[in-house]
């Protein structure tokens, strides 16, 4: 009965769809662009927007306009789900992207899945769907990675030499403890002493006591992987207690302006992403876009959305003139994306990988000698099988 | 009697009990042919729209019990909601309960936390309770996001279509009959509630607990028997939601979602039962509304970015509206624009 | 020793914000569940006048947001919650809340929701001090405990001494009474959410100096309404007292315990306190039946 009802609507919505522009390629977006968590979410949205305008104005893809739908679900799941059910089943999207908090993933991911269109994760976590083995319909472009993050960091850490006593911090959220916890099994491996872990719940007044735990402990070494306010306010309650060690944080937007808030040569930050310090073509141009556009964020932090622009541009190219959800889908199994130093290397997917076969990364810090961001150790790959 | 009627003393007669409850089953019958062809019209979008506003009717008529008929205020609803979708949620993770188990499963966890949440109204009145109850939301919240990380997974928990008598509850359509349903049953069981003794026990303790106690009231009873009923609806419709939406994660259990409920029963209108309805009408509706305005205001792309924070604002600002200008809310709105209607018709 | 003080800093914090919720509910019975969000005010006027390059010196920047705090403050009464005097306590209670969500979406729109650093505005410097054998803090840390302990002094002496801190204890303990005799009500109510917001816009301002700023600063107005309560809502020696045992029972939670127990721990004391005591630790007993 309903597959029937879905057929017939299908049906219906494919003849529409036809005649009301057989041009363009519907693409819809639903994600954090406003609300508490939007900081997060909504530059990299802007960033995907400016791209897509940017193949228009140079005649589309694959002969096609992309026609691309936004939705604002405030990182709320509630709101996720009543998205994708409108942009599925009103606005026939042939892909779906989502750039929001886990929660709207669940929703989403039943949404999609029911619906038979590829869903593409863009500057949200990447769920353990898109590794291999890899749920045919599920993609991600995004850099951070649940367990290679903590793998490259604690390696970082551990050719920095020294007797290494290790402090971990994450924020009390699940995505956040989750990787602390990988991370704190993955030290026991390597045979690191872990002195503390910190654990610390979002509205916090005063991060010293935290500070003072982790300095307590003697943890000489400190890995945050956590949002960006935990991992910084706790960095500046270790400082204000006079804590002199290394702290190492994963690289979110922000970090490139807070490393030269800072200026402090024991911050590192760890990412996946080229920083703006760089000055790439690529981030030239991005730079003049978002100029010519008037947008609203900095081009710097739209990097993620850049990303997923590009490996949208190649799959869409890829899949040919008049491409369905099914083509799409298809033509995203094995692609290889050229990032143009935006990451180490390209954004590769296979059959069984949809989340790239190698991720790189690099580390960041303020060089108090050149007062300048500089490279403390360049890209360096882990296969991901 | 004269030839000249006078516009109140016609207001009056119009009012009379005969007349108006012909109106009302007027009334009714459009409102019952209304809500049974919505769904032949409505795309999947709007049956979304239409089930959020059923399920946020629940969760408004059993607060509405609580606080604008028994005079309990509670800013604990939110918990109780997480407490029933969690209830919903973990019996069916972890032991794969159907849909007619999680259901009363859920209301018997909301009977047990509201005689939990209610045994400080014993001592405590007014704010004092408001805050104590504010207490109970915090720690709910702090167990349901232990649990949440204790299985793993940031995506929450899932919970797969429920299924009655065989048949498959995954629809749009099959979501608005069941929640109609749920809806129409929640209104008969406070509507019962309301007009028993017991209702009127509530509203003696409402007026003034000495004098209640002195009529031969049991006060603790009542009260307790508030809380419970309310909070085992509430919890209901959390595992109608966690059902609906096939997942359950802490996130969605804020304070302000309590806030949002309490909104409800202040615009809808306090101590009335349609007041639930128009509450959870209005307050679902309200942020779809501002969407709308701002996208055909000038200049909508500048404020696109800040959709949000217009949404907190004029919530904030219709709630402060309500509470001065109109405390009886949407339904005293209504009796007071009907008079006024009556008698300019009736007039020339 | 740096626990000690972890403690001093982290009750400082909770005192005076907790004092705002009080003076205002020992004036006029309402509780006000919107000073997180006016302590929010106060923090982001700060950032405005910091951004206002003509008033020089980063003094004048503090002084000019303290005195637009305080406007803030009466212009609540006068233009809101005026209105609701003589409504039920709950109304009162609930138009707070109103107006508290009113001020998160209009701060946002006003200042975006972007994380700021008036500190650096300022260009204030905010090193760390060895205040005792292997114990630290920050330099603002350190000005936060002072100002705490003058802030309090200040309003001992007010009310004890002042002419108008008279006529707010008196309203405090029979409104009608005091009318009677001569008192403006309304002059009364409005000075004392003058002062509570004053004193909430001074935490918010130090908060935001020490460790930045962004729209989660309401939280931790939340997080000090426990200690008000369980101090005794009507009593300000109760709020430091209340404040003391908040802030040490988060910390060595932290320190010895399940740091994530911090968060609702302040709510279990509360419980237990409202189960044993309702009235708070200093409060009145007949207020609980007068609400």
């Amino acid at each position: 009965m309903t597959i029937k009802t879905f057929a017939v609507a299908a049906a219906i919505s494919a003849s529409l769809s036809m005649t009301a522009a057989a041009q363009d390629v519907v693409i819809g977006l639903s994600g954090a662009l406003t609300g508490p968590s939007a900081g997060s979410y909504a530059p990299a949205i802007e960033g995907i927007r400016l791209y897509v305008d940017k193949v228009n104005a140079g005649g589309g893809v694959a002969g096609r306009k992309i026609k691309l739908i936004i939705l604002d679900d405030q990182g709320e799941a509630s709101k996720g789900a009543a998205n994708a059910t409108k942009l599925i089943s009103q606005d026939n999207v042939s892909l779906l992207i989502n750039s929001s908090l886990s929660s709207t993933f669940a929703p989403m991911i039943a949404a999609t899945g029911q619906a038979g269109i590829p869903l593409l994760f863009a500057a949200s976590a990447c769920p353990k769907e898109v590794y291999p083995p890899a749920n045919p319909l599920l993609f991600c472009t995004t850099a951070f990675a649940s367990k290679f993050d903590s793998q490259a960091t604690l390696d970082f850490i551990t050719k920095s030499g020294g007797n290494v006593s290790l402090g971990l911090v994450a924020m009390a959220i699940p995505i956040s403890r989750s990787e602390i916890e990988s991370a704190e099994g993955l030290a026991t491996v390597k045979g690191m002493k872990v002195a503390d872990k910190a654990i610390i719940p979002p509205p916090t007044p005063d991060y010293t006591p935290f500070a003072t735990k982790l300095s307590a402990a003697g943890a000489n070494w400190v890995y945050a992987w956590a949002p960006w306010v935990t991992q910084v306010r706790t960095f500046e309650g270790l400082r204000k207690i006079g804590w002199n060690g290394r702290y190492i944080a994963w690289a979110h937007l922000e970090s490139e302006s807070e490393l030269a808030r800072l200026k402090d040569p024991a911050l590192y930050a760890i990412g996946a992403n080229a920083l703006f310090a760089q000055d790439l073509p690529v981030q030239r141009e991005m730079q003049a876009t978002a100029k010519a556009a008037g947008a609203t964020y900095p081009a710097s932090q739209m990097t993620e959305g850049w990303i997923a622009g590009m490996v949208l541009e190649a799959a869409l190219g890829k899949a040919g003139p008049n491409a369905d959800a099914k083509a799409i889908q298809a033509a995203m199994q094995s692609l290889s994306v050229d990032t143009k130093g935006l990451r180490g290397g390209p954004i590769e997917w296979t059959a069984a990988n949809h989340f790239r076969t190698r991720q790189f990364y690099r580390i960041y810090r303020w060089a108090p000698t050149s007062s300048a961001i500089e490279v403390v150790q360049d890209w360096t790959a882990y296969d991901v099988k | 009697m004269s030839d000249q009627v006078h516009p109140t003393q016609l207001s009056t007669v119009m009012l009379q009990p005969a007349s108006r409850s012909a109106r009302t089953i007027f009334v009714s019958a459009l409102l019952a042919v209304a809500i049974i062809i919505f769904p032949f019209f409505a795309t999947p979008f709007h049956l979304d729209v239409a089930n959020q506003i059923l399920l946020a009717s629940i969760g408004a008529l059993s607060l509405m019990l609580l606080t604008g008929f028994a005079g309990q205020i509670s800013l604990g609803h939110a918990g109780l909601i997480a407490a029933g979708a969690f209830t919903a949620g973990i019996l069916s993770k972890e032991a794969g309960a159907p849909f007619w188990i999680g259901i009363p499963a859920a209301g018997a966890t909301g009977g047990l936390l509201g005689l939990i949440f209610g045994l400080p109204s014993l001592r405590l009145r007014g704010v004092y309770l408001a805050v104590s109850t504010l207490a109970l939301h915090f720690i709910v919240v702090y167990a349901g996001g232990e649990y949440e990380n204790l299985v793993g997974g940031s995506g929450g928990i899932l919970i797969p279509p429920p299924s009655l008598w065989g048949l498959k509850i995954n629809t749009g359509k099959a979501w608005y009959v069941l929640l109609v349903a749920g809806a129409i049953l929640a209104f008969l069981v406070t509507w019962n509630v309301v007009r028993s003794r017991t209702g009127r026990a509530f509203a003696a303790v409402h007026g003034r607990e000495t004098v209640a106690a002195a009529l031969g009231i049991n006060v603790a009873r009542t009260k307790l028997t508030a809380f419970v009923i309310s909070s085992s609806m509430t919890a209901i419709a959390g595992a109608l939601f966690a059902y609906y939406r096939g997942f359950v994660s802490i996130e969605a259990f804020s304070l302000y979602l309590s806030i949002q409920y309490i909104a409800m029963i202040i615009i809808g209108g306090i101590g009335t039962l349609p007041g639930a309805f128009l509450g959870a009408l209005f307050v679902t509706l309200l942020p779809y509304l501002i969407e709308t305005v701002v996208a055909h205001l000038p200049g909508a792309q500048a404020m696109a970015g800040s959709i949000f924070a217009v949404n907190y604002a004029a919530f904030g600002l219709v709630m402060i509206v309500f509470l001065v200008f109109e405390p009886s809310g949407l339904v005293g709105l209504w009796r007071r624009l009907e008079r006024r209607l009556l008698i300019g018709r009736q007039s020339p | 020793m740096q626990i000690v003080l972890n403690i001093l800093v982290l009750g400082s914090i909770y005192s005076l914000i907790s004092c705002g919720y009080v003076i205002i509910y020992k004036v006029s019975r309402v509780l006000n569940l919107a000073h997180g969000e006016l302590m929010m005010v106060g923090a982001y006027l700060l950032l405005t006048t910091a951004s206002a390059g003509w008033l020089g010196s980063p003094l004048a920047a503090i002084g000019l947001a303290l005195v637009l705090s305080l406007t803030v403050g009466i212009l609540v009464y006068v233009l809101l919650m005026r209105r609701m005097t003589g409504e039920s306590v709950l109304a009162a209670v609930l138009t707070t809340i109103a107006l508290g969500i009113l001020i998160r979406g209009a701060v946002v729109l006003l200042w975006s929701a972007q994380h700021h650093y008036p500190a650096t505005k300022l260009h204030i410097a905010n090193p760390s001090i060895e205040l005792f054998q292997n114990a630290k803090l920050s330099l603002i840390s350190l000005i936060l405990i002072g100002v705490t302990v003058a802030t309090y002094a200040a309003l001992f002496a007010f009310m004890r001494f002042g002419r108008w801190g008279l006529r707010m204890r008196a309203t405090g303990q029979n409104a009608l009474l005091a009318a009677q005799r001569g008192v403006n009500l309304h002059a009364v109510y409005a000075l004392a959410w003058g002062i509570s917001t004053f004193t909430g816009a001074v935490a918010g301002m130090l908060i935001a100096l020490d460790s930045g700023l962004d729209s989660t600063i309401v939280m931790i107005g939340l997080k000090a309404f426990p200690a008000a309560l369980v101090g005794g809502l009507d009593s300000l020696a109760g709020a430091i007292i209340g404040s003391i045992i908040i802030s040490a029972s988060e910390v060595i939670l932290i320190q010895h315990f399940n740091p994530l127990l911090s968060d609702a721990v302040p709510f279990l004391i509360l419980i237990a306190m409202l189960v044993i005591r309702p009235w708070g630790l200093f409060g009145t007993r007949e207020e609980l039946d007068r609400v």
